[in-house]
């Protein structure tokens, strides 16, 4: 699904990322987790096709095409999703315009039929329904004076709506307490199948008791430097980051 | 500027030869004070403070005929018409009362809507306060407008009374060169309430000059919701002066909406006289090209417990320039005022530019006032953010511009007129392809 060789990134001239190698198959789900300043966000950043930061070496391979080369739309439009750390407040724009667009480019660049108003707002019930989201919101500017529960909820929602092939989701459990993220991993748990893959950017262990990766990397200093199963989380949330502090020394 | 001057004296003297004796007293005094001071003043220049940001050369370096006889019927305006709104429809051609075009039943419940270029020496006799006292602003363009007094639009609304359809106003421009000079009156009666739609259009690449006047006066307790909607085509000028007067507890909602008109100055001055009074002010001016929107405000806060609520939102692309000048005067009785000003704007391209000068007068000592203006580019968090859902560039930067004038455009509350609107901003501004309706 994913393949990223040797990727080297930075910001305004400073150097975020030193070499990322990832391998992610189809169906697996995969755990990133790191210090801050890790590079983890940066990461996600440069798969959504952001474009304040600058690859300087390597390269990703989506679906056997170079990722790096697209544009970000037509890397949503390729099944490519980022759900956002922080997701931005679009007064004027109600979250309703917002979804019938995504699902509807998507649909087109696939190749298959776009979807009317009704059959749209049938299958959006649906899926507002699946992250517990009141229909209201479905009528309010997107994510304007939402709160921050709400506002993750809203990407789990664009999410199950557009069924990505790859998920990104950039620290979706920061700032949510126990019952949203519940509410937030039972979306994402319903969304997992053997055809999606995920990445999880955490910070914290806690989003992996209800989201069972498949592989755990620990980012340090813009590399991996640490690579396991599950039982990897549990060790780094045992030993703190100061262990990886020591492991990147070694 | 003297041959400029006597190029419209002059047709003011074969006009008044041909019309004074069928006029009332009144009318005649107020046209000979008016023509004496457009004698003396003439056009404003940039000399002057309140036109310093506004160049009228390519309206002084024109010789407008002043269209004085009737209007011939047979022009086809289907394409000026919002075929969805149900109104009362008055239509005027050149500045000409056309019946023909009109859709005006032989009475309307509670209104009196007449033509000032037809009416009857009985009807001057009820003529409305607003018309017959003068309380115009005075500059060079409503000088020559209230000189003239050729023709316009005086609607009277009956105390307690409410219209039961919007009373809509078109005023099109069709001749070439032609200096259109409707002198429109608005007087609402105690507790009535009226929405009223000004419309301002003209055939495309014509040259022609707009220039317009507009009294309103509402009593105790009347409602009036008013709607100033400028799409006239880019080579032809428009020059708008509104003044109304305010009594107690009444409301007068005004809404500027300009996307057409190579040069567009909007002179509106609210006063707030009696307690109670409340006036909304909202303004949208979305330009491109060389196109120039000057909108002058003043609110006036005359008495005590009045509120004042004014928004005017922009979108500048390519080489377009906007002004905005908003000044609110709270004078020294007009205790617990509250009045807020703000003026937003949207620049796309670099070589948009916009003043905007906000001016509080305050003479009381207990008052809220706030005002603000920004002027901002697309953001950038934002669109990508639409973009990484699968949008196109060009499509989300157009739906994030239409956001941006979202609130202003969601109070324009007949939704005909609202729909038409939203069709024109995309046509001018957005790309063609983006639906903007949110099903």
């Amino acid at each position: 699904m994913l393949s990223i060789k040797n990727l080297h990134a930075s910001i305004d001239g400073k150097r975020i990322l030193n070499g990322i190698n990832l391998e992610v198959g189809t169906g697996e789900v995969h755990a990133i987790m790191g210090p801050n300043g890790s590079g983890k966000s940066t990461l996600a950043s440069v798969l959504a096709g952001r474009d304040n930061y600058e690859v300087t070496e390597g390269n990703v391979i989506y679906k056997d095409q170079d990722l790096l080369e697209m544009e970000p739309e037509i890397r949503a439009r390729e099944g490519v999703f980022l759900a956002f750390q922080y997701p931005v407040e679009i007064p004027g724009v109600t979250n309703m315009y917002l979804l019938k667009a995504a699902i509807n480019a998507v649909k087109k660049h696939q190749g298959q039929d776009e979807l009317d108003a009704r059959e749209f707002l049938k299958l959006i019930k649906e899926k507002a329904a699946m992250v517990e989201m009141k229909q209201e919101f479905l009528y309010r500017s997107v994510n304007e004076g939402f709160s921050g529960g709400e506002k993750k909820r809203n990407e789990i929602l664009q999410m199950a709506l557009l069924e990505p092939y790859l998920s990104i989701l950039d620290e979706t459990d920061s700032g949510l307490d126990i019952d949203a993220l519940k509410i937030v991993a039972k979306g994402v748990n319903l969304i997992r199948s053997e055809q999606r893959s995920m990445v999880l950017v955490t910070h914290y262990q806690r989003l992996l008791d209800y989201i069972v990766p498949d592989y755990v990397h620990v980012l340090a200093g813009g590399k991996i430097i640490r690579s396991g199963g599950k039982e990897l989380a549990l060790e780094l949330e045992e030993k703190g980051y100061g262990w990886i502090d020591e492991l990147a020394a070694a | 500027m003297t041959d400029i001057i006597d190029h419209y004296v002059d047709q003011y003297i074969a006009d008044s030869a041909r019309t004074s004796a069928s006029l009332p007293d009144w009318l005649c005094a107020q046209k000979e004070s008016a023509i004496s001071q457009f004698k003396e003043s003439g056009f404003p220049t940039l000399k002057d403070e309140d036109w310093r940001y506004t160049s009228l050369k390519s309206v002084v370096s024109k010789f407008f005929e002043v269209k004085v006889d009737e209007t011939s019927g047979s022009a086809d305006l289907s394409e000026f018409l919002i075929s969805e709104l149900d109104s009362y429809r008055m239509v005027f051609i050149d500045g000409r009362f056309s019946q023909q075009h009109s859709n005006l039943p032989d009475a309307v419940t509670g209104g009196d809507i007449t033509a000032l270029g037809s009416m009857t020496t009985a009807e001057f006799e009820h003529a409305p306060q607003a018309l017959t006292q003068d309380q115009t602003t005075k500059h060079g363009f409503s000088a020559l407008n209230v000189a003239f007094s050729s023709d316009g639009y005086v609607i009277q609304v009956a105390d307690n009374t409410k219209l039961d359809k919007p009373v809509e106003i078109l005023f099109v421009s069709l001749s070439e060169n032609t200096a259109a000079l409707p002198r429109n009156v608005i007087q609402m009666g105690n507790y009535s309430q009226a929405e009223l739609i000004e419309r301002h259009v003209s055939k495309n690449g014509l040259s022609a000059l707009n220039n317009s006047t507009c009294q309103v006066d509402i009593a105790e307790g009347g409602k009036l919701d008013y709607y100033l909607v400028e799409t006239m085509s880019n080579s032809a000028t428009q020059v708008t002066s509104l003044n109304a007067e305010l009594a107690k507890d009444s409301t007068f909602s005004c809404r500027t909406l300009t996307l057409g008109g190579g040069l567009v100055r909007n002179n509106l001055t609210v006063s707030l006289n009696q307690p109670g009074a409340h006036c909304d002010m909202l303004g949208l001016y979305s330009i491109a090209g060389k196109q120039h929107v000057d909108n002058h405000t003043n609110v006036i806060h005359a008495a005590p417990h009045c509120t004042s609520n004014e928004l005017y939102k922009g979108v500048l692309d390519q080489r377009s320039r906007a002004v905005f000048h908003g000044r609110i005067k709270v004078e020294q009785d007009a205790q617990k005022t509250d009045a807020v000003q703000s003026n937003n704007n949207l620049l796309l391209s670099a070589n948009a530019e916009i003043d905007t000068k906000p001016q509080l007068e305050i003479y009381a000592d207990d008052v809220k006032c706030a005002h603000g203006a920004t002027v901002g580019q697309i953001d950038e968090t934002s669109l990508f953010y639409l973009r990484s859902r699968g949008i196109d560039e060009t499509d989300a930067r157009s739906l994030l511009t239409f956001a941006f004038v979202n609130d202003v455009m969601e109070q324009v509350e007949v939704e005909a007129l609202r729909e038409s609107l939203s069709t024109e901003l995309a046509a001018r501004l957005i790309d063609e392809n983006v639906s903007l309706s949110v099903s």
